[in-house]
């Protein structure tokens, strides 16, 4: 178990953690997400003895590490730009920290690393590339060595700083993939960096999300993609469509509540507040259905239907993003390329959108 | 207009080849090969170059062990005042040779606080004059080429357990080396060519104090330029290798000098 508890750390002027806590168990994979200068990276170096916090507390396991030395903490780290060892070949990388005695109990023995390098390049699928220079390899093959170094000396927990975002899409998503297998084949605890929400919702047991040097919030990546307690990670989360309004009715029996957001009105399910309460609804752009006004809906199951008239129409991502003008407010809907088309939507079009009762998530 | 350029360009830089050349070949063509050949084994002559060799290189030894600890620690740590020490190691390059001599003279001299030394007029003196003047260029191109080390691959050695010491021999070293071999060249040919400050403080005493650039400049004084010619032609050739090293190792860069021996 990994646990920071109220670290500080400014630059000069620059205050980059400011009382962070957190806390990722045993075993799991724990992402940060956050912008970048968030303090993502500082707070993994800080981890890993790199930087030297201003205040707070690091726990490794229950012992307090602050004032152990990085080459005594026992914790990998791969690094962003993989940061292999220009002047040694794949496998002299891969035994440096052999060498370097982190592994306790096998201070280099003679040429008796051997079968943990081999051991470690075939979790990450290197084998054959002992010799290679390590510069001459690809982005994805680099960070592949990087993680076979780290994971050669068995280390008690592994902190990634955004190792795949210098690979091109493919490579990134077939890493992704087999960094979540490793992982969870190995169980060991580790804190992931990145800025991309996909991968934070692809690999994490558990997800951060950092703000100005402080966890925001932290939870499953459900909790945190469909149900944040706070703005902020709503936003970040890419829920587009969020809408001050004030608790109007609330219907125990029924378990459903309803919001007025001055322009409209929205059925949610049932929140533990009362009538009058300041709140905050939320809908994903991907959970509302879009239709033509003058088509009926079959969508009956669904508690809003919200009429407007369309804004703009723009490509995000692979879907199509439709603004909608809802009297007055502004909502975000994502639907796909071929729906699209085949509904023949252009600006000015009168749309209605319809999305279930569940769909609306209440920040209060 | 712009060929007119062009031509003007040409022309003032051919003013400036042609005249280093032309001193060139003066020097050059300025003694016979026979000449030559006759002087070089002179013993004074010969002493010197003895002499300028071994003080040279005790002087790249020093300069290596002391600077060495002084460029890591510039171009890797941080603390009050390294500013300062910076452009100190700075100064010797800048300051006029006599200046550095003075200050050497001054300090080991009879009312200096180094005086119960006996440098002065000796081997001793010469190598702490070369060293004061040629010491800089080492640190420098050592601090640069350590700085030009990638931090993450020395914190990676870091988490991977290896001690700052261990980090420092096995990476950081290693992926200096020809950023300091550079220095190494530049400081030695530095000491090779040092005169000012040698010849303030050891002076110009044949067989003992005489370098060859001390040498160089008794003979010419003394009328006798054969002498100073041949010296100088070994001068000029150590010279141009050591510009073909330098460019040489420059070349390689640092830190991409690939794999290292084979592994397994």
């Amino acid at each position: 178990m990994i646990q920071l508890d109220g670290i500080c750390k400014s630059f000069g002027e620059n205050k980059v953690l400011s009382s962070l806590d957190l806390s990722a168990k045993k075993g799991e994979m724990f992402v940060l997400l956050g912008s970048s200068g968030c303090g993502k990276t500082t707070t993994l170096s800080v981890i890993a003895g790199l930087t030297k916090e201003d205040k707070g507390d690091i726990y490794i396991d229950g012992s307090r590490i602050n004032d152990t030395p990085p080459h005594k903490r026992g914790i990998g780290f791969v690094f962003q730009k993989y940061a292999l060892f220009p002047h040694l070949n794949v496998y002299e990388n891969v035994e440096f920290g052999l060498k370097a005695g982190n592994k306790r109990g096998n201070q280099s023995k003679r040429g008796g690393n051997r079968t943990e390098v081999k051991r470690a390049m075939e979790l990450v699928g290197l084998d054959g590339f002992e010799k290679r220079n390590p510069m001459k390899l690809s982005g994805g093959e680099q960070q592949r060595v990087a993680l076979a170094r780290a994971l050669a000396t068995e280390p008690e927990c592994i902190l990634m700083d955004e190792p795949l975002s210098n690979l091109d899409a493919v490579v990134r998503e077939r890493l992704r993939h087999e960094i979540a297998q490793l992982q969870r084949d190995i169980g060991l605890t580790s804190i992931y960096v990145t800025h991309d929400q996909v991968e934070a919702m692809a690999l994490g047991d558990r997800i951060a999300v950092l703000n100005n040097g402080r966890v925001e919030e932290a939870g499953t990546p459900e909790k945190i993609f469909y149900k944040p307690e706070k703005e902020f990670v709503a936003r970040f989360t890419g829920m587009k469509n969020i809408f001050k309004g004030k608790i109007t009715a609330i219907d125990e029996d029924n378990g459903v509540a309803q919001i007025s957001t001055g322009n409209f009105d929205l059925t949610t399910v049932f929140v533990p507040s009362s009538v009058g309460t300041r709140v905050k609804a939320c809908v994903r752009p991907e959970e509302i259905i879009l239709a033509k006004s003058d088509r009926n809906t079959s969508a009956r199951s669904a508690r809003n239907e919200i009429a407007g008239r369309i804004i703009r129409i723009f490509p995000n991502g692979p879907l199509m993003r439709v603004l909608v003008d809802v009297k007055g407010d502004e909502m975000s809907v994502d639907i796909t390329r071929l729906a699209a088309r085949d509904l023949g939507l252009g600006e000015g079009d009168r749309v209605l959108l319809t999305f279930k009762a569940t769909s609306v998530h209440v920040i209060l | 207009m712009s060929s007119s350029f062009r031509i003007s360009l040409s022309l003032i830089a051919g003013v400036f080849f042609g005249f280093i050349t032309l001193m060139i070949t003066c020097l050059l063509t300025a003694t016979s090969f026979t000449e030559f050949a006759g002087e070089i084994r002179s013993p004074e002559i010969i002493s010197a170059i003895l002499l300028s060799l071994q003080t040279s290189i005790v002087v790249v030894l020093l300069a290596l062990l002391f600077g060495i600890p002084a460029a890591y620690i510039l171009a890797t740590k941080q603390f009050k005042g390294k500013n300062i020490l910076d452009t100190l190691v700075d100064l010797p390059i800048v300051l006029p040779p006599l200046v550095c001599g003075l200050a050497i003279l001054i300090a080991f001299g009879g009312e200096g606080i180094l005086s119960r030394f006996d440098v002065l007029f000796t081997v001793k003196g010469i190598i702490i004059a070369q060293l004061f003047v040629a010491s800089p260029f080492l640190i420098r191109a050592a601090k640069t080429a350590f700085e030009s080390v990638d931090p993450d691959v020395v914190d990676a050695a870091r988490t991977l357990g290896a001690s700052e010491f261990y980090t420092f021999r096995k990476v950081s070293l290693p992926l200096a080396k020809n950023g300091i071999a550079s220095g190494v060249v530049m400081t030695w040919a530095r000491a090779l060519g040092e005169f000012g400050a040698t010849a303030m403080v050891a002076g110009c005493i044949p067989y003992r104090t005489e370098t060859m650039t001390v040498g160089i400049y008794m003979h010419a004084m003394s009328g006798n330029t054969s002498a100073s010619v041949a010296l100088s032609m070994i001068l000029i050739v150590i010279a141009f290798t050591t510009l073909i090293l330098f460019k040489y190792l420059g070349n390689i860069g640092d830190g991409n000098t690939g794999t290292q021996g084979a592994a397994a």
